[in-house]
């Protein structure tokens, strides 16, 4: 006979969902921010050449601006914003220094393979005040390194080149593999940008800088083709709770 | 670009190891690689002056020192009689043109020549071609040999806006359309300038007599013409970044100097034409700007130091930037070289204080409606906004990848669909998926939504309790009266006559604005949380699952601790899943009947109906050794 009469039922399990990872990454990072003083800040993901470009110091000639690099939308009167820069340049025109943003969201350039896709996450922070100097930049990357990979991993800086910073630096880390991987891009706010913002360069200087989503997912969930993020595969999904 | 080790190597006086050049180009922002004694470098666009071992030696003089062995022929030398007229002097400000006459071709290469094709491993083409390619690779400057039999007649470098046809010297035709900088002779192009010359021209092994074209375009001209006319041109892509406007009569002489080396040569002269006085672009002396910029304490001596062995010019106190450096203009730009000299790594971090803003997260709204999505099984995903369908309000993307990407999407529902479809196929019969998205769509203006969008089908959830229970109308919209008791909703129920697909679950979707949900969300309070860590991920398999159920009585309630540990633990590289998806407890009786669920799946092969009864017999003999359970019917 059996011994025990009163039992409880076993263990319900209510199948919870999962943010996306790319979402959870995206906010991972912009909480981070935040807590370091940067505001968030949105803006439209359809955008001129004014705010895409040139307010950016990117010149009418640079091949990012070619109809094989941007998608153009409307009769080329506007562009899917390659970078989340433009949002940035709102910012600063509606707000005087000190300001310090962050903006994250979709991005677009025409690429479509494993390791590029023609829409992928940005976010990108800006900070402007009196004295902001590499050195400064240089300590806020590194926070923001240790914050992402812990606090043993190696980092280099590598001059770099974007228009819309000088000096220009990107950041590798080094893997346990032993082999340096880009993860941002970063410099002091290129003085032209400033003005375009009326901003007094003379008196103000900033520093920016910007990481792709995707590529830090990868690298922290081991995904090594990025159209994984994008099948909406629930089997892909569910490893993300 | 592929530079050899070697060639760098034998300038420098310190003889450093290839170790050793790499480390300082990398310190310099010269990305590249190392195989079999070549850098293959990739340099940043602002860059062009580095294309070139030269422009690598300039570089490394900052910490090497540089002894180029570069002979140039320095006699006197005659002008050339041209007839060439240029219509473009902006886009050529100066050009010059070069006469050589040689007594015989040669067939081997010697010195610097001979090492360049066999070091590289590069095929040889003809004589005055190959020197040309040489001069690119040592100096940075293309240059472009017409062979002199071909050229009589009225040489002009012009814009011209009409369709042509113009066969390259590398046997492709092109058809030239809008605008395009040529030179035509007798009115034909023979050369798409600084990308490719024509055919018609062109040396053969057997020209002796060559015209050298030495150029400098605007790169605004040059850029993008390559990627149109689908011609690879390492002249283009040094063009586009911009060349050394003051290096042609240098490069000449070193031309004539290598054809001197090779051939006897029986005539040579010159001509140049100069449109534009091209002045060094001056900055300021301002060492107290530079520190501040990079956040050091350097004296003046150090910072001339350094831009001196860069190349710069000190004139009393301003800095004169070299022609070959238009990437520099403004003091960032030259702060940016110290550093680099520096090292961006040798450079102390400084203390940063960010203001802390008080502004509250403007996407709260957003964010509850996701944990509340997430606590009842919803899962978020991101679809592309691009979709072949259009509607009225579609903004037509102007260069879509393909035309099945054509326009932006007006909704997300559809998307969803998409979604639901592709894991319908993959056999999963629970499916909750929601996705945020900005929408955008064109009227008069652009107009800009931010929208929620949902879609569920099949059962509520993989559970004793839900199991059994399918996903309809009443249930979508109960979950939302939980929490917005006075808000109304449009929920759909959405057809499956035009889908493809054998399933007939009720599928339920949700489009709606986030702004019209009010601040009463705020309220509810989630059980989800975000994963504290970034999971390693385990890759999909993408062959087909299949399931299979035990179910057991179990008379003694002892055994039930047993019988779940045993089976919700089981461990198989082919079960891919285990939960209980039935459990009835008989008072009457006083029996429970407890089912579980096994989902099979192999990484490897699609599994056979073999397979799975092995470890389905595997799994059911283990729990034959628990007593007072049974399984009924076996």
């Amino acid at each position: 006979m059996p011994e025990h009469k009163d039992i409880s039922p076993p263990k319900l399990i209510k199948d919870r969902g999962s943010l996306h990872p790319i979402n959870h990454m995206k906010d991972s990072i912009m909480e981070m921010l935040t807590s370091f003083g940067f505001e968030i800040v949105d803006g439209p993901e359809i955008e001129t050449e004014e705010f895409n470009f040139d307010m950016l110091n990117i010149k009418k000639s640079h091949p990012a601006r070619q109809m094989h690099d941007t998608f153009y939308v409307e009769n080329k009167s506007n562009l899917l914003r390659t970078h989340t820069s433009p949002v940035q340049i709102r910012g600063m025109l509606k707000k005087k220094p000190p300001l310090a943003f962050i903006s994250g969201g979709k991005v677009y350039r025409k690429d479509d393979d494993a390791t590029h896709l023609p829409m992928f996450h940005q976010v990108e922070g800006i900070y402007v005040d009196e004295n902001v100097s590499f050195a400064q930049l240089k300590e806020l990357i590194y926070k923001i390194i240790y914050s992402l990979f812990g606090n043993d991993v190696e980092l280099r800086f590598r001059p770099s080149y974007f228009p819309f910073t000088e000096p220009s630096a990107e950041v590798d880390i080094l893997s346990k593999e032993g082999k340096w991987l880009e993860i941002l891009g970063c410099g002091l706010v290129n003085p032209v940008v400033l003005e375009n913002c009326s901003i007094d360069s003379n008196k103000y200087s900033g520093l920016a800088f910007g990481l792709g989503i995707e590529r830090i997912a990868m690298l922290k969930h081991g995904v090594t083709d990025i159209r994984e993020f994008y099948k909406s595969n629930l089997d892909f999904l569910s490893q993300f709770k | 670009m592929k530079i050899a080790y070697r060639h760098l190597a034998q300038h420098i006086k310190e003889s450093p190891s290839i170790e050793d050049i790499s480390n300082k180009l990398l310190q310099l922002g010269h990305e590249h690689e190392i195989d079999c004694d070549i850098f293959d470098m990739e340099f940043t666009p602002n860059r062009g002056d580095c294309l070139s071992v030269n422009g690598l030696l300039r570089e490394l003089g900052v910490f090497f020192t540089i002894h180029p062995n570069q002979e140039i022929y320095t006699e006197k030398l005659n002008e050339l009689q041209l007839d060439f007229e240029n219509l473009s002097e902006s886009t050529c400000p100066k050009i010059s043109f070069l006469k050589l006459e040689i007594d015989q071709v040669p067939e081997t290469y010697k010195n610097s020549l001979g090492d360049y094709f066999s070091d590289l491993g590069l095929n040889k083409n003809n004589f005055f071609t190959d020197v040309s390619n040489y001069l690119s690779y040592e100096t940075g400057q293309p240059t472009h040999c017409y062979d002199a039999s071909t050229m009589s007649g009225k040489l002009i470098f012009h814009e011209i806006e009409k369709n042509e046809v113009f066969e390259t010297l590398l046997d492709k035709k092109i058809t030239l359309t809008g605008k395009n900088s040529v030179f035509s002779l007798n009115d034909d192009v023979i050369n798409l300038a600084g990308i490719v010359g024509g055919k018609s021209t062109s040396c053969s092994t057997n020209t002796k007599t060559v015209i050298v074209e030495c150029a400098f375009f605007q790169p605004e001209a040059i850029i993008g013409k390559s990627v149109k006319y689908d011609i690879q041109s390492e002249a283009s892509h040094k063009f586009e970044r911009a060349v050394d406007p003051e290096c042609h009569e240098k490069v000449l002489r070193r031309f004539i100097n290598i054809v001197s080396k090779h051939a006897n040569i029986k005539g040579v002269s010159l001509i140049s034409y100069t449109y534009k006085d091209n002045p060094a672009h001056q900055v300021p002396i301002n060492v107290k700007k530079i520190n501040q910029i990079i956040g050091i304490d350097i004296s003046e001596a150090e910072y001339i130091n350094y831009l001196t062995k860069l190349g710069f010019v000190i004139d009393s106190s301003f800095i004169k930037i070299p022609a070959f450096r238009s990437d520099v203009r403004t003091q960032n730009d030259l702060a940016e070289e110290i550093a680099r000299v520096i090292g961006y790594d040798n450079i102390p971090n400084a203390d940063i204080r960010i203001p802390k803003s008080d502004k509250a997260n403007y996407k709260d709204i957003e964010n509850k409606l996701r944990y509340f999505l997430l606590d009842h099984g919803f899962y978020e995903v991101i679809n592309s906004p691009f979709v072949s369908l259009s509607s009225d309000e579609a903004i037509k993307v102007d260069n879509p990848l393909d035309s099945n990407r054509e326009f932006l999407r007006t909704n997300l529902t559809n998307s969803l669909v998409d979604n639901l479809l592709l894991n319908e196929r993959r056999q999963k019969d629970s499916i909750k998926i929601f996705e945020i998205s900005d929408i955008y769509s064109s009227n008069i203006a652009i107009n800009k939504k931010r929208k929620l969008a949902l879609i569920a089908s099949g059962r509520v959830g993989l559970n004793y309790e839900d199991f059994s229970k399918k996903i309809n109308m009443k249930y979508v919209s109960s979950l939302f009266k939980q929490i917005l008791p006075e808000e109304v909703f449009d929920f759909q129920l959405l057809s499956r006559d035009l889908l493809d697909t054998k399933i007939n679950n009720e599928i339920i979707s949700l489009e709606v604005d986030i702004d019209k949900f009010s601040n009463k969300i705020l309220a509810y309070e989630e059980v989800s949380s975000p994963p504290d860590n970034f999971n390693e991920y385990i890759s999909v398999s993408d062959l087909p699952s299949s399931f299979k159920d035990i179910s057991y009585s179990v008379k003694d309630f002892s055994k039930m601790k047993d019988l779940q540990d045993l089976l919700l633990n089981y461990q198989n590289d082919i079960v891919k899943d285990i939960f209980i998806f039935d459990y009835f407890k008989n008072e009457k009786t006083e029996e429970i009947k407890i089912g579980f669920r096994f989902v099979f799946q192999s990484k490897i092969a699609t599994l056979t109906a073999s397979e799975i009864d092995v470890v389905y017999n595997e799994i059911v003999n283990k729990t034959r050794d628990i007593g007072g359970i049974s399984i009924p019917g076996m």
